[in-house]
């Protein structure tokens, strides 16, 4: 889960980082409890690049404050209407500086990055001028040593600031254990007279590890879906609702795999055989009855699909369990899009068999089923007619 | 002998008798895997096909010579399954289950590492040595004894090509899932470097992703490294760029993790590039022609 903006200060200030003033103004009425001007607008939308986007305003007085307001309340960044600002003391700074501390894939540690080029462009500086950033990898799963923070503060030019530059770190440290971050990054991170103060903040939460942060976790969603509403498709809002990974792709060719990688060579194939997919649709290594009959109702529901095609390679998965979940399917939805199946793996003969018995014959080659999908599509026929 | 399993290993499962490592205990055992014990806490004394079970990996190793183990533990009891097995010495560990927090895989792989042990995955199908043995969830029919080593980060992605390449004739000595991601025990470029060793493998099949960077360390290590053909694919070319696609790793941000940026990279470092299980095919014969 991506945290917004006010969220993801929220836990940082619970782990003792400084963040500037606030209030999260959600209309008008809410504008009135800010006491000093100026004040930074600031859209909450979970989505990067949003200050170049127009999401990041300043008013220097009440009137001012309040047209902004309005207009962002009625406005989208990259499609996610803005449903709440963060009005902010502007902190005065002397340096714009970068803190993050991430799950690093490549060598499954965590890695603290720290840069002296802080600020909106810190992709541009990873890209043009990298030595500019300072990677250190953690020499122990528990703790960043002294060491470490001193070698970040000699390249990142802290040296003068050690104590409140060990203090941030360990803060921000503790966070990433605590709530067990993929990610926690500060950026700007700024230095003010008075130490550290985080400017902006991102976190993003291992949803695999909800379980163990259920009260914090249902917080943090509840008021994200009072204010972060998405303009959600009903194919897309019925996924989340049953779990299922579900991403919208804008064809008519209906997708359902029981593997990602199976799944993402199956939108390649799509694409290059001339076809167009509708969804990306994934039920998981291990997928039962249920499941499959479940990705079948949400692909279904898209209307723009012509056509779904079904590409299953059971490993853990049992083609004997699936095949029961496209009959339950099948019985429910008589004039349903009409299904090209792939069915081979674990338990594929009895899987067949289920699927002869009602009529369907599987396919076993991938680009075989590609094809036909795409020429139905491209034919536009349908069962009902 | 293909890499790191053989017809002569001994295994230990843990989550032996739930559905799945049921389950799985009686496929792997049909292929030829030596399954010596498994252990599932609480159902010490009792047995799955004839496997004896125990409460803890400690009193399997009293009985038992064990060289792999493989886990079908769910995600909550994941971690403390992991560390138990290092604990008891068992030197290579192929973690099955998906969904385990990242944080947990994150101290699995760390103390792995420090005594000495190796992990596959998590949420890895692990490996199968076609003929000899399988530690893992390979759908055994797809598979065929020959010389392709083919590693993938997907395992039904691996399928897929596995299945096209037994088809037509092409058998495999090893054929290896790294896992899901975001974390993983074995990288590509270890196995790499495996396959390059093994006298039984002469090319090798890359299967990857977009997101991350992983097919970048691998390119800049079959550059300097690898002297075996290797054929390349990455999937998931035509993704949206910032959607999640399954798999966690999967997601593209920035520039490098582009199936454009990696396939330009594992060009450039020699391998061959394919589209499709078909082309992958195609390739594999053209290269032997030469040879």
């Amino acid at each position: 889960m991506r945290l917004l903006e006010f969220q993801a200060k929220r836990l940082l200030a619970q782990c003792g980082v400084s963040t500037p003033e606030s209030i999260l103004v959600r209309s008008q009425e809410d504008l009135k409890d800010i006491s000093s001007f100026p004040v930074l607008l600031k859209a909450q939308v979970p989505v990067g690049g949003r200050g170049k986007a127009g999401g990041i305003r300043i008013a220097t007085q009440m009137k001012e404050a309040s047209q902004i307001v309005e207009e962002l309340l009625n406005a989208n960044i990259k499609s996610y209407p803005i449903q709440a600002v963060l009005a902010e003391e502007k902190v005065e700074t002397t340096k714009e500086l970068y803190l993050s501390v991430l799950i690093d894939s490549l060598t499954g540690v965590p890695l603290i990055m720290t840069s002296s080029a802080g600020g909106a462009d810190i992709e541009e500086v990873a890209k043009e001028n990298p030595e500019k950033i300072t990677q250190k990898h953690l020499n122990s799963c528990t703790y960043p040593s002294d060491y470490v923070i001193r070698y970040l503060a000699k390249y990142t030019k802290l040296e003068n600031k050690l104590e409140d530059f060990k203090r941030i770190i360990r803060q921000v440290y503790n966070a990433f254990q605590k709530y067990e971050a993929q990610m926690v990054e500060i950026n700007p991170l700024a230095l003010t007279p008075d130490g550290f103060v985080a400017l902006d903040a991102k976190i993003l939460l291992d949803d695999k590890a909800a379980y163990r942060h259920r009260d914090l976790v249902e917080k943090l969603q509840g008021e994200q879906k009072q204010l972060a509403k998405t303009n959600k498709t009903t194919a897309e809002q019925l996924a989340e609702k049953r779990g299922i990974t579900y991403v919208t792709l804008g064809g008519d060719i209906g997708m359902i795999s029981d593997g990602a990688g199976t799944g993402m060579l199956t939108l390649d194939l799509i694409y290059d055989a001339g076809g167009q997919p509708a969804n990306f649709c994934e039920l998981g290594g291990l997928a039962g009855a249920e499941s499959m009959e479940q990705a079948l109702e949400v692909v279904n529901k898209n209307t723009q699909v012509k056509v779904i095609l079904i590409g299953l390679i059971g490993g853990l998965t049992r083609m004997d369990d699936v095949a029961e979940g496209i009959l339950n399917y099948l019985k429910q939805y008589r004039h349903s899009k009409p299904l090209i199946i792939r069915m081979c793996g674990t338990g594929e003969e009895i899987g067949k068999a289920k699927l002869n018995e009602a009529g369907i014959e599987p396919f076993v080659d991938l680009e075989m089923a590609v094809h036909m999908a795409v020429q139905q599509a491209s034919k536009g026929t349908s069962w009902q007619s | 002998m293909a890499i790191l399993i053989n017809e002569n290993s001994h295994v230990l499962i843990q989550g032996i008798t739930g559905e799945v490592g049921s389950f799985q205990a009686k496929t792997m055992q049909d292929y030829g895997t030596k399954i010596v014990a498994g252990v599932t806490p609480g159902k010490g004394s009792t047995a799955v096909y004839d496997i004896p079970v125990y409460d803890f990996v400690e009193e399997a190793l009293q009985k038992h010579r064990v060289d792999a183990a493989i886990s079908f533990v769910p995600a909550r009891f994941a971690k403390d399954a992991a560390l138990e097995c290092i604990d008891g010495g068992i030197r290579f560990l192929v973690m099955t289950t998906e969904g385990i927090p990242d944080h947990d895989a994150m101290e699995i792989i760390h103390y792995a590492t420090s005594k000495g042990s190796m992990i596959l995955g998590p949420d890895t199908p692990g490996l199968i040595s076609p003929g000899k043995s399988k530690l893992g969830v390979h759908p055994n029919r797809m598979f065929a004894e020959g010389r392709v080593g083919v590693l993938s980060k997907s395992g039904s992605l691996s399928y897929d090509i596995c299945r096209v390449l037994t088809e037509n004739g092409i058998g495999q000595s090893t054929v290896i899932g790294v896992g899901g991601g975001p974390i993983w025990g074995l990288s590509q470029k270890a196995i790499l470097n495996m396959f390059e060793e093994d006298k039984e493998t002469d090319t090798i099949v890359l299967l990857g992703e977009v997101g991350g960077t992983m097919e970048h360390e691998a390119a800049e290590f079959i550059k300097k490294c690898v002297n075996k053909s290797v054929v390349s694919m990455i999937v998931g070319r035509t993704a949206p760029k910032g959607s999640q696609m399954g798999h966690a790793g999967a997601i593209i941000e920035g520039s490098e993790g582009t199936a454009d940026s990696k396939i330009n990279a594992l060009r450039n470092a020699g391998s061959f590039i394919a589209r499709s299980p078909s082309e992958i095919l195609e390739i594999i014969k053209s290269v032997r022609c030469i040879k």
